[in-house]
């Protein structure tokens, strides 16, 4: 494995739960123990009825592109080989939203409200990164998928 | 409750060398532009007795004490406070507050940064946030873009009508000789033309940075009559922060904090958008100053483009629009540049760029400031009067 200069996630004590999850390739958040709401980013109190009590409960990896950016330009000179490419928030199909990648295909076939699924990426031997793709029943004639990143 | 209604005025305005300026340190400017501006209001330095400062990248070393000590002021009142881009607008409340209640009797607003001669530490703009730079999802670009990429898909804006926004402003910059973009002129073309940055944001719908200060000076409305230049008063005054990272914002396409705080603003100055004859609109982006303006209720989603048609906000227009060019055409000091620009406006001392006879425009009364900060997080509105 060449070495990866990106910037790495930066755990909290908070986040941690997440990335040793995603090291597992599971995509987990906590759901809150009273009124069953599913939370991201992971917090101790439910935003819903400030509930402490949470389980971390794996998540299908699946969902839709709520919104994306292209970038173009190099704010870390870590990512000059990758422009452009893109940037997502995801809508998971149990609810929360998450910052992710689009990989596997084009740039100009992403559209918002695409479904996708996840992609686990291992980076290092401690982070694997939540990237997603178009789900594989969507990558059809209209999303030819390119090489893998 | 009491209303804080013309009970208290800007009376005074400081401003620094802006661009990019080497061997300056951030806290020098807020210096600067402190000393300028108390000077602007023609007081002597033991009047002074409350400052609010707003650190640049939440530097906390930038404080209202160690600004004071440099300028040799003890303080009665005094704090730190980063609404970011929020911040001018929610100091016009606190600085009220205090005013009324007689904790301070002239309270100073600084802001100072400097992102290119490295005098604020770096990444105060290009930096990922959290763990959204693992995925390299940088800079306040990349979460304006993502909310306005949500906006081209919900109700069709996009480069037609941030283009006539850009140029629009561009067209005052170039009568404001302080402004960073005043000898450079910009058409449609040349807004297309500008590279893709984060799309959908090219180069000229994002605003740029500069080493610079600003500041204004408070004070109650009796006070402000014994000052050197006409009061501005205050009339209204508003707070909303949506509060949610844009990752998950349910407001990437409106309504924003605009529409709450405006509506306290305008119940507080017992005026409708009628009333006002220009507007100073935070603009960090293109897109915030269509989402701020619908917010409002200037327009509805999608109406942007013809609201903003035919130089409907450029000089000579019906609807002035940040004047000075505002923080994409004429520098950055978050909401102190548009904040002070309404202030000088409705002073009439704002030159070549004065609203009334000389740009073809209506003599302002009343304007309408907001601030808006984080990701759409944060927005403040202010209404003030001559
Ligand atoms: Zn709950």
């Amino acid at each position: 494995m060449t070495m990866y200069t990106k910037p790495l996630p930066d755990p909290t004590i908070e986040t941690k739960p997440f990335w040793d999850y995603c090291k597992k390739h599971e995509l987990r958040m906590q759901k809150c123990a009273q009124c069953g709401h599913i939370r991201f980013p992971p917090g101790i109190v439910c935003p819903k009825c400030h509930s402490m009590e949470a389980e971390w409960v794996k998540l299908s990896g699946k969902g839709k592109i709520f919104s994306f950016v292209i970038f173009h330009y190099v704010y870390n000179k870590a990512f000059k080989d990758d422009v452009p490419y893109a940037s997502a928030s995801i809508e998971l199909d149990e609810g929360p939203r998450m910052m992710s990648n689009i990989i596997g295909c084009k740039l100009e076939d992403i559209k918002i409200n695409m479904p996708v699924e996840v992609h686990f990426e291992d980076i290092t031997g401690e982070f694997a990164l939540p990237k997603f793709k178009p789900e594989l029943k969507n990558r059809g004639k209209n999303l030819k998928p390119t090489a893998e990143v | 409750m009491e209303s804080l209604k013309n009970k208290v005025a800007i009376v005074g305005v400081g401003y620094t060398p802006q661009g990019r300026i080497p061997g300056r340190t951030a806290m020098s400017f807020h210096v600067e532009a402190a000393r300028n501006a108390i000077e602007d209001a023609g007081l002597k330095i033991t009047d002074v007795d409350g400052m609010l400062t707003q650190p640049p990248g939440g530097d906390t070393r930038i404080a209202p004490w160690n600004i004071a000590q440099q300028l040799g002021l003890r303080l009665r009142f005094g704090s730190q406070q980063s609404a970011m881009g929020a911040s001018a607008g929610c100091m016009v409340l606190h600085a009220a507050a205090a005013l009324i209640y007689g904790l301070a009797d002239y309270v100073v607003c600084t802001y100072g940064e400097s992102p290119l001669g490295g005098g604020s530490g770096p990444g105060t703009y290009g930096g990922g946030r959290g763990d959204n730079a693992a995925f390299g999802f940088y800079g306040a670009s990349g979460g304006y873009a993502l909310a306005a990429q949500r906006g081209i898909y919900e109700f069709k804006t996009g480069p037609e009508t941030w283009s006539e926004i850009a140029v629009a402003q561009r067209k005052w910059a170039n009568l404001n000789p302080m402004a960073m973009m005043h000898d450079r002129t910009m058409t449609d073309e040349d807004y297309y033309n500008s590279r893709m940055i984060v799309e959908p944001f090219r180069q000229y719908d994002i605003c740029q940075v500069s080493d610079s200060g600003r500041a204004f000076v408070m004070t109650t409305a009796e006070r402000a009559r014994d000052c050197r230049h006409r009061p501005v008063y205050v009339m209204g005054v508003g707070q909303d922060h949506p509060s949610t990272d844009i990752v998950q914002a349910d407001f990437m396409t409106g309504p924003i904090g605009a529409k709450v705080s405006g509506e306290e603003a305008f119940r507080m100055a017992g005026v409708t958008l009628k009333d006002i004859d220009a507007c100073e609109i935070y603009d960090c982006f293109t897109y915030t100053v269509e989402l701020s303006m619908m917010g409002y209720g200037f327009f509805g989603p999608g109406e942007g483009k013809a609201f903003f048609a035919n130089g409907r906000t450029a000089p000579g227009g019906e609807l002035p629009v940040n004047t000075s060019g505002g923080l994409l055409s004429e520098a950055y000091q978050m909401g102190f540049t548009l904040l002070t620009e309404a202030a000088v406006q409705l002073q009439g001392r704002a030159g070549e760029r004065q609203l009334g006879p000389v740009t073809r425009t209506k003599e302002p009364e009343i304007m309408l400031v907001s601030g808006n900060g984080g990701v759409l997080t944060t927005h403040s509105t202010v209404i003030l009067r001559r």
